[in-house]
């Protein structure tokens, strides 16, 4: 007797998970396929189909985590716990990829695998920021204290990401050298938007995954009170 | 509710979890303002544990605890000026001198604070010789003078003591007796949690047990020697 | 016994005092406990000292003798200084705190998390502005620089912010890290990411201080820096009660 595959009891998250995937399959493939090459660059540009969109869904990883924080601070509540952690995490593998696509783009386009582009820059502060919220979360042994320093760390480091930009940005200000095209062409805005829209369905789906072990690994934790005792007699 | 009907302390049904243990339970207490409560149990019992969450230094994870009708963690700043905690800790900076000490707790407090306010109350703890060493070279016994000395200087209406007769001689002994029956003719609230069941229970008016974090058993102060033993066998 | 005045259930602290003047005064009480007991422990002060001296050889080592380079990267050898020192000074002023509980003993009081935040901060900016002198007169020495009067009074002032936007953060991840196994590696990992824009932003005000200004940007960098202070200053004035209390 064949079994039946129990839709209903798949998570809300796989099925968000499919549509990104399908979603950045298409995007990808009329991006590598179907839009014109760049003026300028050439193929090269292509891979701005998969930076742009690490970079955009990154930061709105990192703003959520942010959002979090705040509420976590106000209620404590063990889902925005949660939610927070799935959400740095996700934040911090779409900023390695975006730190290695970067890396990968200025390698083809000026021979070197770093520049000190002020984008590249700033994301790789924003990945030490909060790699180093993930560390100290990991030396925290007690839950409810993990929480409130984890919740603290990313609003400290938050904060920070619109500072460093502005600083290294003057900072460069004598060498700046335009990375990527300031108005995209009409043809590659469809690519660069259907993957942008996957890479956030998939973000998604990794910081629900994320969080669901989060809360799973703290209720393993908890033990139910015990019972009332009867007082001995006075 | 009436300054004089509030409780000095108020838990109901109070639960601290650490990691998977519990370290109390279903845990109610009421102490009436001016009323002395002994706090007795083994180690383990969760004596510590309820003072320090009746001083706001810990959030129960379920229950409520107040200080005079104020939460201890929601109006923390509130109820910790009603309350002293005297603990084995002794809150000291080794650096800082006897005198120094009690002007920066003077200090803070909005207290006088010049030499002439402050060595009166160094001389009722007979710290005056030793005013002026470094409290790191204090033995158990100065170190606990001086902590009663702030709890009276913080002038508070209830008083929580933990362990107060540990690691002390005799006379450091009858000073923390003197003291306590002082906050009680002051009308100041005490809980007093000891293992030194009769001294403490010549001290207080009643006696709470409490056993794997729950209570056991509660009656008048004079009752609790003969009974510990039976209470916390039973469970 | 004393007949000191119990506080009423109204009027809790017996004294009469706006919330603000409460809380600046046990700010300045903390400072100066803060400053007295570095005051015990100089020995310290001097050690951090020779900690930065240190640092500023090693530069030179690296980079080599040539002084063109040396004179080039004076600005930034001084500000590293600096930061390396900072964690040594921000972990060893909450160690005495966690020594006896301490810290502890300062909520019981009470005293508002806000005042011990801004007191320590307080402290540790002046610890670090004590290094300005010694470090900044080897520097002279080591890279040869020449400073100026007037130039010197702008560096110990870019100095200063440079110092408060370290304390600001410092302190607050200093609280956290202090109770924790591996606060050596921790303290630095937090922090210095953080404190990005005050390296570049004082490296680079130092430098046009040093070897002019000729596009006049050394307002914009001072203002940059003022505006990281005043944010985090605030920001983790708000956050320190967090971090302190347990949970």
């Amino acid at each position: 007797m064949t079994q039946r595959i129990p839709w209903a009891r798949i998570s809300w998250e796989h099925w968000v998970a499919g549509c990104g995937l399908a979603l950045l399959l298409v995007g990808t493939y009329v991006g590598l396929f179907v839009a014109p090459p760049e003026r300028h660059m050439g193929d090269v540009q292509r891979i701005m189909y998969v930076h742009v969109p690490s970079a955009w869904n990154g930061l709105l990883c990192y703003t959520g985590a942010f959002v979090a924080a705040i509420v976590v601070l106000w209620t404590s509540r063990p889902k925005w716990d949660a939610a927070m952690v799935g959400m740095i995490e996700a934040g911090v593998v779409l900023n390695a990829l975006l730190l290695v696509q970067g890396s990968i783009w200025a390698r083809a386009t000026w021979g070197v695998w770093w520049d000190w582009d002020v984008r590249l820059t700033t994301s790789l502060v924003m990945l030490l920021l909060f790699a180093g919220v993930m560390a100290l979360r990991s030396f925290v042994e007690d839950a409810e204290r993990r929480t409130t320093w984890t919740a603290i760390a990313t609003i400290v480091s938050f904060v920070d990401v619109p500072l460093v930009y502005f600083c290294v940005r003057w900072w460069r200000s004598l060498h700046q050298v335009q990375s990527t095209p300031e108005t995209v062409d009409r043809a590659m805005v469809l690519p660069l938007r259907m993957n942008a829209v996957a890479f956030l369905l998939l973000a998604i789906w990794f910081a629900a995954r994320r969080a669901r072990l989060e809360l799973a690994l703290r209720r393993r934790d908890e033990v139910a009170v015990p019972e009332r005792r009867e007082l001995v007699h006075a | 509710m009436t300054p004089t009907t509030t409780p000095a302390l108020e838990a109901r049904d109070v639960a601290r979890r650490f990691g998977r243990h519990w370290a109390l339970a279903h845990l109610d207490l009421t102490v009436e303002p001016g009323e002395s409560v002994l706090l007795a149990g083994p180690n383990g019992s969760g004596k510590t544990t309820f003072l320090r969450l009746a001083a706001g230094l810990y959030r129960a994870t379920h229950g409520t605890l107040s200080v005079f009708g104020r939460d201890v963690r929601a109006e923390r700043q509130t109820s910790r000026r009603f309350l002293s905690l005297v603990s084995h800790d002794a809150y000291l900076y080794p650096r800082l001198t006897a005198l120094e000490t009690v002007r920066v707790w003077a200090r803070l407090l909005g207290r006088p604070a010049r030499d002439a306010d402050l060595m009166p109350l160094l001389d009722e703890v007979d710290l005056t010789a030793a005013g002026g060493q470094p409290v790191g070279g204090f033995s158990a016994g100065m170190r606990k003078r001086l902590t009663l000395l702030r709890s009276r200087l913080e002038g508070s209406r209830l008083v929580l003591l933990d362990e107060p007769f540990a690691a002390l001689d005799v006379p450091g002994q009858k000073l923390v007796e003197r003291w306590i029956a002082g906050f009680r003719r002051d009308g100041v609230a005490v809980v007093l949690a000891s293992h030194s069941l009769e001294q403490a229970a010549r001290l207080c008016d009643r006696a709470v047990v409490l056993h794997h974090g729950q209570k056991a058993w509660q009656g008048a102060a004079a009752d609790v020697v003969s009974r510990f033993e039976e209470v916390t066998c039973r469970n | 016994m004393s007949q000191l005045t119990a506080p009423t259930l109204t009027s809790p602290t017996g004294a009469e005092a706006g919330f603000l003047r409460v809380l600046a005064g046990q700010t300045v009480t903390v400072l100066r406990k803060d400053l007295l007991l570095e005051w015990r422990g100089r020995s310290r002060l001097l050690s951090v000292m020779l900690f930065g001296l240190v640092t500023l050889a090693l530069f030179s080592f690296a980079v080599g003798p040539d002084s063109a380079n040396l004179r080039a990267g004076a600005s930034g050898f001084l500000v590293l200084a600096l930061l390396l020192s900072s964690t040594l000074a921000l972990s060893e002023s909450f160690r005495l705190e966690h020594e006896q509980r301490a810290i502890e003993g300062l909520l019981l009081l009470p005293v508002d998390p806000t005042a011990i935040y801004y007191g320590k901060a307080l402290g540790n900016t002046i610890f670090l502005c004590l290094l300005a002198p010694v470090l900044m007169w080897v520097a002279m020495v080591l890279y040869a620089v020449e400073f100026g009067a007037l130039t010197l009074v702008k560096m110990l002032g870019l100095w200063v912010l440079a110092a408060a936007g370290l304390s600001a953060p410092g302190t607050l991840y200093a609280a956290m890290t202090s109770r924790l196994r591996s606060q050596d590696v921790l303290l630095p990992l937090l922090l210095f990411p953080l404190v990005i824009p005050v390296l570049l932003g004082s490296v680079k005000a130092m430098d046009l201080v040093m070897t002019g200004d000729p596009m006049s940007q050394l307002r914009s960098w001072s203002l940059m820096l003022l505006a990281f202070d005043v944010i985090y200053w605030s920001l983790c004035g708000v956050l320190f009660q967090h971090a302190i209390e347990d949970p």
